[in-house]
């Protein structure tokens, strides 16, 4: 059991270490920078933005290190970068083996089709965890070390809940992955429909008669600017996420029976 | 384990079919493969030999027909996983990670298949596990796919165009190792469009051409099937009375006679050959090459250039 996941985290070791890392040195960056702009009427700034600006950016309060580090990191890294990276991750997962060969070995095992994508899939959950857990501890820390104290459990709300976020980021790239014969074009669909549905949310929310498109982006499930400020959340959108990433994992399975290699 | 599951032969397809848009791929191709031999699977490029070897491993789906592998139905893929625990498979690309190391791939392989047999293998091949495999010459790589397609003690091994790459020495040795295999009784069914070297190790060869099964004959058959090939010097021009001759096929013109491969009654040859000035005659077996062309037909010779074409 579990083989394949194992060989496939092994090969994500290194990836995750530079990930968590890179991520932490823009965490101190942008911690560092909050004490210089102390003092500074930074929000005023800001107000001349439009709304739809405001949303894209998660901007709602600059003057304190929640609102700061909502904007600047989660907003920008989490919702964004993240999102993105874990998309073409996933893009990646099934794709590059068809596309390099490897996969006719990999499918003479004797393991079922489902259970090997599952596996490969699984293994993401690795960068996904840890680059919470590290990121979350040592922005934690950041804060303290410049006398803030972030809310631990609006900290841990925040970072917890990115994970049904980054599911269906990885999901969508799994069914790209499965769907194309091409690494590159199941890569870049993936990274490109996950940022359209993020600028498609941005754009789109509390404007006229066509504000319920934003319902379609995993975008609007996760909001991690308020989360961080008070803990406001919605249970039930982390329950939408998880629906749609099984949706889009049971789409993936079919497609991926069925299809020839 | 070996000779479990009844009679049933390693390998059995019944009108496998397989069908890209209007391209048929593989056209109704039924055959065995008998316990304990190598079958050699023959056929130039893009004749549909890596379609079949496909079908048989669960990676496409037949259009029409189907085949058993050690008993299992194709169709049927908790049993084709179960009887895969049997099978080793060795394609024609390998397409191993470059940044991890021969060992890694080793290891992650064990631990699917089992690796009762890889001491033993790994004092026959040497390719350099510690090391990433980006930095394998094709030799090596060949050699780590060769250890993972037997490590596990497998009763049927598929491979897809298996010696190429490898220089001739190695082939020697591969030939040499396959040999040993069957002996023991793994059963190997491996395609090439290198007729010599079926010839070498095979006890049984398919011939594919176009997706259809064109021949299917023990190796000695093929060769006796195939004619004897008759070179032929004269002093006057014999060409087009022996051209004419009936089983006469492939016809050259020698700068000083004419060759050609002759599958008809000897007394008909001898009786033409009176009425000519004979300096030098030699009948030899032809090689499987030209046997080969006696299938396909003298006007298309594509199987002679390894580069040449593409596989379906």
């Amino acid at each position: 059991m579990l083989e394949t996941a194992r060989y496939e985290v092994a090969r994500r070791v290194r990836g995750t270490a530079f990930l968590s890392v890179g991520i932490s040195l823009y965490a101190a960056f942008i911690v560092w920078y909050f004490t210089v702009l102390e003092g500074v009427a930074v929000e005023e700034v800001f107000e001349e933005l439009p709304p739809a600006m405001m949303e894209a950016f998660g901007i709602e309060t600059l003057s304190t290190i929640e609102g700061f580090l909502g904007a600047q990191i989660y907003n920008f890294v989490w919702l964004l970068g993240l999102g993105l990276y874990f998309a073409y991750a996933a893009g990646g997962l099934v794709a590059n083996d068809v596309e390099s060969g490897r996969m006719e070995l990999l499918l003479s095992f004797p393991i079922a089709r489902s259970r090997l994508l599952v596996e490969k899939f699984a293994s993401l959950l690795v960068p996904i965890v840890v680059v919470n857990a590290v990121a979350g501890g040592v922005i934690y820390l950041l804060a303290a070390s410049i006398g803030e104290r972030l809310d631990a459990t609006h900290l841990v709300l925040t970072h917890v809940l990115s994970v049904p976020y980054f599911l269906v980021c990885a999901a969508i790239g799994l069914t790209f992955s499965v769907a194309v014969d091409r690494a590159a074009v199941a890569e870049r669909g993936a990274v490109g429909v996950v940022f359209v549905l993020f600028l498609v949310e941005s754009v789109v929310s509390g404007a006229g008669d066509y504000d319920w498109i934003r319902y379609v982006s995993p975008t609007h499930y996760y909001e991690p600017t308020p989360l961080l400020i008070d803990g406001t959340h919605d249970p039930i959108d982390a329950g939408i996420l998880l629906v749609a990433f099984l949706g889009l994992v049971l789409l993936s399975q079919v497609l991926f029976d069925r299809r020839d290699i | 384990m070996r000779g479990d599951r009844g009679a049933a032969p390693p390998i059995e397809t019944h009108d496998l079919t397989k069908e890209y848009g209007s391209v048929l791929a593989n056209d109704a191709l039924s055959f065995a493969v008998e316990r304990g031999e190598v079958f050699g699977f023959l056929g130039p490029n893009g004749a549909g030999k890596s379609t079949t070897i496909r079908m048989l491993l669960g990676l496409i789906r037949p259009t029409s027909g189907t085949a058993t592998v050690l008993g299992a139905d194709v169709h049927d893929e908790p049993a084709l996983i179960d009887a895969k625990r049997r099978v080793g498979y060795l394609p024609a690309h390998l397409g191993f990670d470059g940044e991890v190391t021969g060992a890694d791939v080793l290891e992650y392989h064990a631990s699917v298949k089992g690796d009762g047999r890889l001491p033993e293998l790994l004092e026959l091949f040497t390719p350099p596990l510690d090391r990433p495999i980006r930095e394998y010459s094709t030799g090596n790589e060949r050699m780590l796919g060769l250890i993972q397609a037997f490590m596990h003690d497998p009763d049927l091994v598929i491979m897809d165009e298996p010696t190429s790459g490898l220089d001739p020495l190695k082939q020697e040795e591969f030939n040499e190792f396959v040999r040993d295999e069957r002996d023991r009784g793994t059963t190997v069914f491996f395609s090439s469009h290198v007729l010599s070297e079926v010839r070498r190790i095979c006890d049984r060869v398919g011939i594919i051409r176009e997706g259809r099964l064109v021949e299917l004959e023990s190796v000695e058959t093929l060769l006796s099937q195939g004619g004897k090939r008759v070179r032929v010097v004269t002093a006057d021009d014999a060409y087009a009375q022996l051209a004419s001759l009936d089983g006469v096929v492939d016809v050259r013109r020698l700068s000083d006679g004419v060759q050609f491969i002759y599958t008809g009654e000897y007394n008909a040859l001898l009786a033409a050959l009176v009425e000519h000035d004979v300096r030098e005659i030699d009948v030899s077996e032809p090689p499987l090459e030209d046997v080969f062309i006696h299938y396909y037909g003298e006007h298309e010779p594509a199987y002679a250039d390894e580069t040449d074409g593409t596989d379906a």
